[in-house]
């Protein structure tokens, strides 16, 4: 209790919330001078303040899994550069997946916070980058066979050295990135971003003083750490396991990538470990070691202590066993730009082995990504465009209610693409944007319905990106008795003679031609409980509103409507 | 209708319905006197407490000269449930983009995060053979022998309303048009809104979420300001009864019944627009307006003089199209409650003990320590006094819930407690405004601070040290300060129109008959209200971008420009690149744009009452009695002097550490402050730098 006693308990929450206030102004200057739609439309960012061991102090989450990398980003950059190694005035970047746990496209810039002198604290910021090179443009590659394919690799380098502008390292970056101008813009929102979170807790070490900004955040952490503490202890303890299995890629391997998860819960603290999970794959359908304990955190913070911004104390009972050269734990130069399908497995397993001891607590399984890309490259047919879009899908069937439909969770706040918008900028008409419940699990609540998007191609050469994965083994699964929800489809042309239908990862499929049609069916939820415990009146309302038809509620339900 | 514009009118009232009280303020301009009043909300018959308050101040209601309103019968409506059941008729294939909406997710740790359920169900949303693609054009032509079966079905179903959203109305409304003239010849009973007319954008979940809104609460503010108008006019008051609106304009009651969803935010425009007013006469540019009410604080901008406005919002979770003064609320008020949370910590709202059961220190029940109970504690307001002694407040309560529920488990004495909420939530309230300057690239320290509401003088002070802002403005009458603001509005209507074009020459016709198809709109319903062409003013806005760009930005143009091609051209782009240079920092004047949005509105002027002269109180400082306060910055009880506002004259100025109370509310001044009294009898703190 000794740091307790440094700073009273109002003094460490003001300070706190003034920390937390300071990541939020970071994020908000960060999405207000961006260039690049993926920061300021789809927040595929995340933001943070640490303290000078690089333990986090507050983070403002865009994506959940950043709120974890973040701090084990910018201690992987201490022990690069040791903590004497940075002055006023330094900049850093750093992109290499094996430093910052996702993938190349997500770009950390940070600075080292000083005050008179002395190393007080960072500021950092992850944005995912447009374009950094590799070959193909856009961070998610579907094909690459190693890391040197998928872009330029940074490692703390310092873009400013005791405020003194890198000219050489910022002509290299620019060079080979494909938009340097995009890549340039976004750099400077980033560290608009950090020098903003810089100056409030410089402005709080000048008011409070920096012994005692240090120590109230100290308390912070130490509370936070008691409170999942607490938490944990009133859990039964034991081990938990949960596994799933990804899809095989036949140019990569030859087995089904599986992914086995086991929790094991002692006293007041939980290990996370994978016996039985597949090794690295030789695609790029890996994710990074740190990537894989962050989500594990973001879905342990989730479920135990909800509320408010996350620092390190929500992670300190929690203990890693992750031995190298695993589906969660490549080696370079093993490729990963596909992380975030092992993310969303990873972050449903944590939910789902958890079930078993938090019951409540715990939603069914969500759909995985559903990824549309429809692009015309090639200017023979027309001038290029790229649209991309993560479509929203079923989310798991909730204890007391049946479940929504919107983003999966690891993408966050995330917001759909209007069609008003979509058919003033690309030409492609949306011809059907609706609820799609047959691809729900079923249950005492039901799971989300999944959506059905129909595109209409109107001009010549458009090239088809899907981006899902699960498709054998879907990870919307059914809890307590629920049905599970269906997995991510595509069909390609319906109801003619070249009709497809796609269920796996595709890239620059096509071309498709004008008048062409192609329906996206994204995945259902699981469903909670036995569909033998569903109210009666929820299935009337169910085939009132068209969930469900009559002779479907007569064949899941048992209920003949009269 | 001439007194509007032209004339001084002799007596002038404001009504403005908050969430507690109704606030009153009557203005003579024959004698200068200004009075004020509150009545408590009984929300059952808001119409008979509207009235009572309004004769207990007015006497006569036929003498009043102006009568201005504003009101949260359409905001209560919402949240409180009371609309009528809607129907909505969408474009086939479309049916389900209410209840999708944009699919964020909000509280991104939340596993159980979900929108608020959409207001109509699946069944009840009817699609419509008919399609008009992006460019206005009619793919599927609608026919109106088909709408029958449909409205029937709604009609068996209970609907009271139908809301109509079709895919690119806001390019081509003929299809929303040609359903509206159905409904009314052939379903007369039945309200309807058409989306083109409510917010004619793009981005078909926002538009349909507010045509649906809009016909949710049509009938029930419909029918409070029919039977407010019948009443007025049945006790003689014949002169037009204008209505406060979000975006800080006033229209007739009319008009906020067709479209009640832009009164959403009537009630806290009217305090923002007095702060225009008022800061412009006293010379400030820019000002954060704060009101601390019973269980929000509020907070808007005034940058360079012009309201900061925004063209969507959200309300009780629910996304609206319309422009709307940016009003940012924290859940921090006088009823905010304080628990100690899951690190052991204290946390501060956004509970509310509301007013009833309210603060423990009422006595009327409430068991939870509220800032109110603190602020007594802390010796901040006398306990006789508060209110003009509606209330006494019970000290003796408000310390033993503070001691039980907070001190004894913090293991702190009641008084370190209670500072410590108070702390917390100046600190809360700081971020927000630092936060909302930050959003714009701006810095609180180039502003001065407004505050009022019935607690916005007792936290000014902290909050201006915490925000490094050296003036602050009390206003006279500081919480009726909302409704004074009412006078000071004009009659103000909105259009728009999305174009979505390459921003070349080859465009500029079509931009100039825009520009002038939005001006006859909006100038012909400020017509209606008697103002003759020339008195009428417009503003025209557009939102722009570079191609390739996703967001916009708003930049104001000037009607001079709109004659001459190539003088337009370059004005549009020269400004358009200042903001975005002053926004994100680059710009470049020849970079492709895009004209995405045009925007109009119509202004006629209402005469604006003086500054009314305050003539009262003692020209000497009396010796003042003293109170121990606990400034919660300085960390201790300070011996302080205790004034009545009302025995301040103009002119007086007095050093902190002090008190000034005055019916209702209280301003703190801590050590470092002085405060004085200006002509019109507002104070003016300003930080004394040593």
């Amino acid at each position: 209790m000794s740091q307790f006693e440094q700073v009273d308990i109002i003094t460490a929450e003001i300070i706190r919330s003034s920390i937390v206030a300071a990541s939020d102004e970071m994020a908000k200057t960060l999405v207000r001078t961006a260039y690049n739609p993926v920061l300021y439309d789809i927040k595929d960012f995340g933001v943070a303040v640490l303290s000078a061991t690089g333990e986090l102090w507050s983070e403002a989450p865009g994506c959940l899994i950043f709120g974890r990398t973040l701090p084990c980003t910018v201690s992987s950059g201490l022990r690069h550069h040791a903590s004497d190694g940075f002055e006023e005035g330094d900049i850093l970047i750093v992109n290499d997946p094996y430093e910052t746990g996702t993938h190349l496209a997500d770009t950390t810039i940070y600075l080292p916070i000083f005050h008179q002198g002395r190393l007080i604290a960072f500021a950092a910021t992850t944005a995912h980058w447009i374009d950094l090179g590799g070959m193909t443009s856009g961070g998610v590659c579907t094909i690459s066979r190693d890391i040197y394919q998928e872009g330029l690799s940074l490692r703390h380098q310092k873009l400013y050295a005791a405020g003194r502008k890198n000219t050489d390292l910022i002509e290299l970056i620019k060079l080979n990135v494909r938009i340097p101008e995009v890549a340039m813009g976004d750099m400077s929102a980033q560290i608009a971003a950090c020098k903003q979170g810089a100056l409030r807790v410089k402005a709080l070490c000048d008011k409070y003083s920096p012994e005692t900004v240090k120590a109230a955040m100290a308390q912070v952490i130490d509370r936070t750490d008691q409170a999942m503490r607490k938490m944990i202890r009133a859990l039964d303890d034991g081990e938990y396991a949960a596994s799933i299995k990804l899809d095989i890629d036949p140019e990569f391997n030859v087995e089904q990538p599986e992914l086995c998860l086991q929790i094991t819960i002692a006293g007041e603290e939980i290990s996370f470990s994978f016996e039985g999970t597949t090794a690295a794959n030789a695609g790029p359908l890996n994710l990074p070691r740190y990537g894989a304990e962050a989500e594990i955190s973001a879905a342990i913070k989730s479920l135990l202590l909800p509320d408010d911004a996350a620092n390190e104390g929500h992670n300190r009972a929690l203990n890693f066993i992750i031995p190298d050269g695993l589906l969660v734990s490549p080696q370079r130069p093993t490729p990963v730009d596909c992380y975030m399908f092992v993310a969303e497995c990873l972050f449903e397993l944590v939910v789902r082995a958890l079930s078993g001891v938090l019951g409540e607590r715990c939603p069914a399984g969500g759909y995985q990504l559903c990824g549309v890309g429809l692009m015309r490259t090639d200017p023979k047919y027309g001038e290029p465009f790229v649209l991309m879009e993560p479509l929203v899908g079923g989310n798991g069937a909730t204890p007391h209610d049946d479940g929504s439909t919107m983003m999966f969770i690891g993408n966050g706040d995330v917001p759909n693409l209007p069609t008003e918008v979509l058919e003033n900028r690309y030409p492609l008409r949306v011809e059907c944007y609706e609820l799609q419940p047959d691809a729900a699990g079923w249950g005492k609540y039901r799971g989300g319905c999944g959506l059905r998007k129909d595109y209409r191609i109107l001009e010549d050469g458009v090239l088809l990106l899907f981006g899902t994965d699960n498709s054998v083994d879907p990870i919307g699964r059914g809890l307590f008795g629920g049905k599970n929800g269906e997995p991510n489809e595509f069909i390609c042309r319906p109801n003619t003679d070249r009709e497809m239908v796609l269920r796996q990862r595709v890239s620059n499929y096509g071309p498709f031609f004008k008048d062409e049609l192609i329906s996206i069916r994204s995945g259902g939820g699981g469903g909670w409980g036995p569909c033998t415990e569903r109210d009666p009146a929820r299935i009337i309302r169910d085939v009132v509103n068209g969930y469900l038809d009559a002779q479907q509620a007569e064949d899941i339900f048992g209920v003949r409507m009269v | 209708m001439t007194p509007l514009s032209g004339e001084k009118s002799g007596r002038r009232v404001a009504i403005d319905v908050g969430g507690t009280f109704i606030d009153y303020v009557l203005l003579d301009e024959n004698t200068g006197e200004i009075r004020v009043d509150k009545q408590p909300v009984a929300s059952e018959v808001l119409t008979d407490a509207v009235l009572t308050g309004l004769e207990r101040i007015a006497g006569d209601i036929g003498t009043i000269d102006q009568l201005l309103h504003g009101m949260t019968v359409a905001l209560n409506a919402l949240v409180e449930g009371r609309g009528v059941p809607v129907g909505l008729l969408t474009t086939k294939g479309f049916r389900d983009v209410l209840e999708i909406g944009r699919g964020g997710r909000k509280q991104v740790y939340d596993l159980f995060y979900r929108e608020p359920p959409p207001l109509v169900e699946r069944h009840l949303r009817r699609e419509i053979e008919e399609r008009i693609d992006a460019r206005g054009e009619i793919l599927i032509t609608l026919d109106p022998g088909k709408l029958d079966v449909e409205l029937d079905y709604l009609v068996a179903n209970g609907v009271k309303a139908v809301a109509i959203c079709f895919l690119h109305a806001y390019r081509n409304p003929l299809h929303e048009q040609m359903v509206r003239a159905h409904i009314e010849a052939h379903y007369p009973e039945l309200a309807v809104t058409a989306s083109h007319e409510i917010a004619s954008e793009w981005r078909e979940y926002e538009r349909t979420s507010t045509a649906v809104l809009n016909s949710h609460i049509q009938p029930p503010v419909a029918s409070y300001l029919s039977g407010l108008t019948q009443e007025l006019e049945r006790k003689g008051y014949k002169k037009p009864f204008a209505i406060m609106r979000s975006n800080g304009g006033v229209c007739s009651p009319q008009g906020a019944s067709e479209k009640p969803v832009y009164t959403l935010m009537s009630g806290p425009s009217g305090g923002v627009i007095g702060a225009r007013k008022l800061c412009g006469d006293l010379g400030f540019d820019n000002v954060i307006c704060a009101d601390v009410g019973g269980t929000t604080f509020d907070v808007a901008l005034i940058e360079h003089g012009e309201v900061v406005e925004v063209t969507g919002m959200e309300v009780a979770r629910r996304p609206i199209l319309a422009s709307s003064i940016d009003i940012k609320s924290v859940g921090a008020g006088g009823g905010s409650i304080a628990r100690i949370d899951h690190r052991g910590s204290i946390a501060v709202g956004p509970q509310s003990a509301g007013a009833r059961p309210g603060p423990a220190c009422f006595g009327f029940g409430g068991d939870e320590p509220t800032v109110t109970d603190c602020q007594l504690v802390l010796g901040y307001f006398d306990p006789e006094k508060l209110l003009g002694a509606q209330i006494s407040l019970d000290i003796d309560r408000a310390r033993d819930v503070i001691r039980r529920k907070l001190a004894e488990p913090l293991q702190m004495d009641v008084e370190q407690a209670a500072a410590g909420v108070l702390s917390i939530v100046e600190a809360n309230m700081s971020h927000a405004i630092r936060y909302m300057t930050v959003e714009r690239g701006l810095d609180p320290r180039d502003f001065v601070l407004l505050s009022y509401g019935g607690g916005g003088g007792l936290f000014a002070a902290r909050l201006a040290e915490e925000l490094d802002i050296k003036t602050i403005i009390v206003p006279r009458f500081a919480s009726n300060f909302s409704a004074w603001g009412l006078m000071m509005s004009d009659y103000m209507e909105d259009a728009t129109q999305v174009l979505v074009r390459n921003f070349i020459a080859d465009e500029f016709s079509a931009i100039q008959s825009t520009l002038n198809e939005l001006a006859d709109r909006t100038g012909f319903v400020i017509g209606e209200y008697g103002f003759s062409p020339e008195e009428i003013d417009f503003l025209y806005r557009a939102d722009m971008r570079y191609a390739g760009q996703d967001y916009t930005i708003s930049i104001p143009l000037d009607r001079q420009w709109f004659d001459d091609q190539r003088l337009f051209m370059e004005k549009v782009r020269e400004r358009f690149t200042d903001a975005h240079r002053r926004l994100y920092g680059h710009g470049d004047l020849h970079a492709p744009m895009e004209l995405v949005v045009i925007r109009c509105r119509a202004i006629g002027r209402l005469s604006k009452p003086d500054m009314t002269v305050w003539r009262g109180g003692e020209r000497e400082l009396q010796r003042p009695r003293t109170r121990d306060i606990f400034h919660t910055g300085r960390k201790a009880f300070t011996r302080s002097s205790i004034y009545e506002r009302d025995d301040l004259a103009a002119g007086i100025h007095l050093d902190g550490p002090a008190v000034i109370e005055e019916w209702s509310t209280s301003i703190l001044a801590p050590s470092g402050w002085r405060a004085a009294v200006d002509e019109s009898g507002n104070i003016l703190m300003t930080y004394l730098d040593k």
